[in-house]
């Protein structure tokens, strides 16, 4: 089972993976993605997310459609916010269970790189003295 | 033949929209509207080697050619995670 949601409101995290996964799977692997209160030698005071919503349910579902594709895993679950974030909320949950923990480690690992990279959706950073768009590059 | 074109992030800081409808001549490409737009606003046209474009919600190159009613979004480097 695929699941792809994009919100606005935090992520119950608990509520989510206590329904993933089957009786033949013996792993469930999380990841959550959290802002947090320091980067570029600044306090950052909270994160905004922008978000090409429609596309990035697109992207989010194809990236589980391929990992689906070359891991043998039973659930795959990406929940990404959008709008204000605070400090020490999460930005991102994915979850991936399987009967092995190894392809649950590589299809995880996987996803939060892929979606790095290709899902379009921006982070804006903000700080006591002004804010800027950021990108894994920068 | 009329296209809408998305602005997100810095792109859409840069052009002051989200979304805006244009007007163009059969055959454009996405190529052809970036040229339009870099003539007006001079940063995006700096900004051009990091940009990414999609046509109907799939990445594309600037050679792509537009229909009429296409959707062509200017997508800044992403950052989501």
């Amino acid at each position: 089972m695929i699941r792809i949601l994009v919100q606005a409101d935090p992520i119950d995290v608990e509520e989510h993976l206590k329904d993933l996964g089957t009786r033949e799977d013996g792993a469930l692997v999380s990841f959550i993605g959290r802002a947090r209160s320091r980067s570029r030698d600044k306090t950052v005071t909270h994160l905004e997310y922008e978000i090409y919503e429609s596309m990035a349910e697109k992207e989010l579902r194809r990236i589980a459609e391929l990992v689906s594709a070359r891991w043998p895993v039973t659930d795959i679950l990406i929940v990404h916010r959008y709008g204000r974030v605070e400090i020490g909320e999460s930005s991102i949950l994915i979850a991936v269970s399987s009967a092995h923990r190894d392809e649950a480690f590589q299809s995880a690992r996987y996803i939060i790189d892929t979606v790095k990279k290709t899902v379009p959706i921006w982070k804006r950073e903000f700080y006591d003295d002004g804010s800027m768009w950021v990108s894994e590059r920068s | 033949m009329k296209i809408r074109v998305k602005a997100f992030a810095a792109v859409r800081e840069i052009l002051g929209y989200r979304e805006r409808e244009m007007e163009l001549r059969d055959g454009s490409s996405v190529g052809d509207v970036f040229g339009i737009l870099s003539i007006s606003f001079e940063e995006l046209g700096e900004m051009k080697d990091s940009l990414i474009f999609a046509v109907n919600e799939e990445y594309c190159d600037e050679e792509r050619v537009l229909d009429n009613n296409d959707i062509l979004a200017i997508l800044p480097p992403v950052s989501g995670g």
